[in-house]
């Protein structure tokens, strides 16, 4: 079994328009970890902006200056530095220098004057000069208010939130640990915003890769040989689904560790245990940077071994590599399309395409109720979509191993 | 090793391959002779595994092969007429893969692809990929794949088809060194391919078996004669419309025609012995703008 899994993979890359495509796919991996890594930017005291490792460093070290738990206190120091900044000469000049002058100084609680702002902001809008109307005593309420902004929205009638789920939603928020630990965390940010596109790139790279596992037989005109063997029916398919499953798994695993290695060695680890509120200030997930990163990944996972599935089980009922390799541009990107010309919004959470989407989600997450119970839609989908997974792999088997040569 | 047809019967749509065709194979080598469109390579594929018949039954042994599965095809050598291959596979690769397929254990497959190489005569082209090679040594790999688990059913399709004379010539060899203690089932629209190697040939057409037999007997099993005779260019076209000529060949005082006859055509005709050729196109050929044909 082994010997064949080997050769089925070593079919897959021998072909020069898979290698092709790895090549291909690592300009794209140097490509988006060097936007990623230019999100994040660091102004020194000469309004001079500037990106990549002493960049990051920098801007770790004046950020890890106000390091520690976001209390009343930490809070009101923090908009006493703001106001000072803001009245000081450079954040008052009308000259952009003068103005990036005053940003320099300012980088360091940047993070925390936006979550000041959120707080002080309505749920759905976001002032960015909120903070400028917060005085001392209220700025120590930013809990409660994240909590009563909530309810005051789901109370307005702008939402379609059933009870319960309204219910949930004050619950998620409620239950979130405060005082917020806050450390730098600006890689993990640029991360996490970027890695779906990364992942949507790298699933469609996979569903090409494995697209013709089945179908190559009879493109080959193997077909004959490899049905009229004795192992050909039984082992050699499992072959061509484990080498399907590796291939994905292998590629999935080494690009996904590879663009969040070459990411976090430049832009920094801390934060990982960071809420992900302090970032997405809405989000009902009460996890943590380094969890919603995990979270994002294991969708990403099971959507790239869905399209890919998918893919193979078209190759092996149509025989043609072509049509299997358009599968995963189906599931992943006309889907997304699709749901925005059809109206049908709930259905449209369900489908496969969501699973690359999981930061959506944690950023504004979709609900549903199953036997009464309210979850994410992200928390369904990604249980589902895995549990379809296991469902097709039988479905592709017995698919191929009834192929008759006509 | 016997395999037996019954009423064996595969449709597809409208269109009737191989119709209720029964027979009876055992050791040696058996030359399946038709025209293009004959039912050769449907009956192949059902002896094959690769299509189930619409009806009727192929036995192994007293056992159906359909229900035997892979036990069937341990005992089965195949090379399709069309042999596919993975182009980027050296012929080592190719032969380990098939081997790996065909359940043969690793430490047995190494040697076991290491001789049929040599068998073959691709030794030198051991480590060379297989889109490489030319035209007989792909044909050469193939019988090698064919027989990398020591088959009791050898079944080839067409294999010479696309090779020079000296190619077929070599294979023909091959599959007479090959044939001994197993079952041969070769099948071939080339005459000359079973002439010398087949214990049997079976005649096919239009998915029925028209007549099987040794060479000897199914040249005497056709009713006409062969006559051979000068004829006067003009003529020639006439004749081809009156009888099924089987030769022809340009002299300076004419045409010399081998024409398939009960009755002496010319009186300058005389009678020569039948071959294998003659008979299958007795059998399968047609007159110049004639629609019927033997059957």
């Amino acid at each position: 079994m082994m010997r064949m899994l080997r050769f089925e993979i070593k079919k897959v890359f021998s072909k020069s328009k898979n290698r092709v495509a790895i090549m291909v796919l690592s300009v794209i991996l140097v490509a988006i970890s060097i936007m990623t890594i230019n999100r994040v930017e660091y102004v020194d005291e000469n309004g001079n902006s500037s990106v990549g490792i002493s960049a990051t460093n920098n801007l770790r070290k004046t950020k890890n200056e106000w390091a520690g738990y976001l209390t009343e206190d930490t809070l009101r120091k923090v908009l006493e530095e703001n106001r000072t900044i803001n009245n000081s000469k450079e954040a008052l000049s009308d000259d952009i220098t003068e103005q990036n002058k005053a940003y320099a100084k300012k980088q360091g609680i940047t993070s925390i004057v936006d979550v000041i702002s959120q707080a002080f902001s309505g749920y759905r809008d976001y002032n960015y000069y909120a903070i400028n109307n917060v005085s001392d005593d209220e700025v120590g309420t930013i809990y409660e208010r994240r909590i009563s902004t909530l309810k005051e929205w789901l109370d307005s009638g702008e939402e379609t939130f059933t009870e319960k789920e309204k219910a949930f939603l004050i619950h998620q928020y409620e239950d979130l640990e405060t005082p917020f630990y806050y450390e730098y965390m600006d890689g993990w940010s640029a991360l996490l915003q970027n890695i779906s596109t990364f992942i949507l790139i790298l699933a469609l790279v996979i569903g090409f890769f494995v697209s013709g596992i089945f179908s190559d037989e009879f493109q080959t005109k193997s077909d004959s040989i490899f049905f009229s063997t004795s192992l050909g029916r039984t082992r050699g398919i499992l072959s061509k689904i484990g080498a399907g499953f590796c291939i994905t798994t292998a590629f999935y695993v080494i690009f996904v560790l590879l663009y969040t290695f070459i990411v976090l060695l430049v832009l920094g680890t801390d934060g990982a245990n960071c809420p992900i509120q302090l970032d997405l200030w809405r989000s009902v997930y009460n996890i943590t940077c380094l969890q919603a990163y995990l979270f994002i990944l294991l969708g990403g996972y099971i959507g790239t071994i869905f399209a890919s599935t998918c893919a193979m089980l078209v190759s092996a009922f149509t025989r043609s590599t072509p049509t299997a390799i358009i599968v995963p541009f189906i599931i992943l990107c006309a889907f997304p399309f699709l749901s925005r010309i059809i109206t049908l919004p709930g259905l449209c959470s369900f489908f496969p395409d969501q699973l690359l989407e999981i930061y959506i989600d944690i950023k504004e997450p979709a609900l549903v109720t199953l036997g009464g119970k309210v979850i994410s839609i992200a928390a369904f989908i990604v249980p589902v979509y895995a549990v379809i997974c296991l469902i097709l792999q039988p479905i592709l088997y017995k698919v191929y191993k009834k192929t008759e040569i006509k | 090793m016997k395999l037996e047809l019954d009423d064996l019967t595969k449709e597809f749509g409208d269109f009737t391959a191989v119709d209720h065709m029964k027979l009876t194979m055992t050791n040696g080598v058996h030359g399946l002779l038709g025209v293009n469109g004959a039912g050769k390579t449907t009956l192949m594929r059902m002896l094959c595994t690769l299509l189930k018949p619409t009806s009727g039954s192929i036995r192994c042994d007293g056992k159906d092969i359909f229900e035997m599965d892979s036990e069937y095809r341990k005992l089965l050598g195949y090379l399709p007429q069309e042999f596919g291959f993975y182009p980027e596979f050296t012929v080592e690769d190719y032969l380990l893969y098939i081997a790996a397929l065909k359940g043969i254990r690793p430490v047995v497959a190494k040697k076991r692809v290491k001789e049929m190489i040599a068998k073959v005569g691709l030794s030198k082209a051991t480590h060379k990929k297989m889109k490489k090679l030319s035209g007989g040594m792909r044909r050469r790999a193939g019988i090698a794949q064919a027989m990398l688990n020591n088959p009791k059913i050898l079944i080839l399709d067409e294999p010479t088809a696309g090779l020079d004379p000296n190619e077929r010539i070599r294979f023909r060899n091959l599959i007479s060194e090959l044939a001994e203690d197993r079952l041969v089932l070769l099948s071939t629209h080339i005459v000359s391919d079973i002439e010398y190697i087949a214990n049997e040939i079976w005649l096919m057409k239009d998915g029925i078996l028209v007549r099987k037999g040794t060479v000897d007997e199914i040249i005497h099993s056709m009713p006409e004669n062969i006559w051979e005779c000068l004829v006067e260019k003009n003529m020639v076209s006439e004749c081809m419309k009156r009888y099924k000529i089987s030769n022809m060949k340009s002299e300076k005082d004419g045409v010399v025609l081998r024409i398939i006859s009960k009755q002496r055509p010319f009186s300058n005709a005389r009678s020569v012995e039948a071959s294998l050729e003659d008979v299958f196109l007795y059998y399968f050929g047609e007159k110049a703008g004639d629609e019927d044909v033997a059957f």
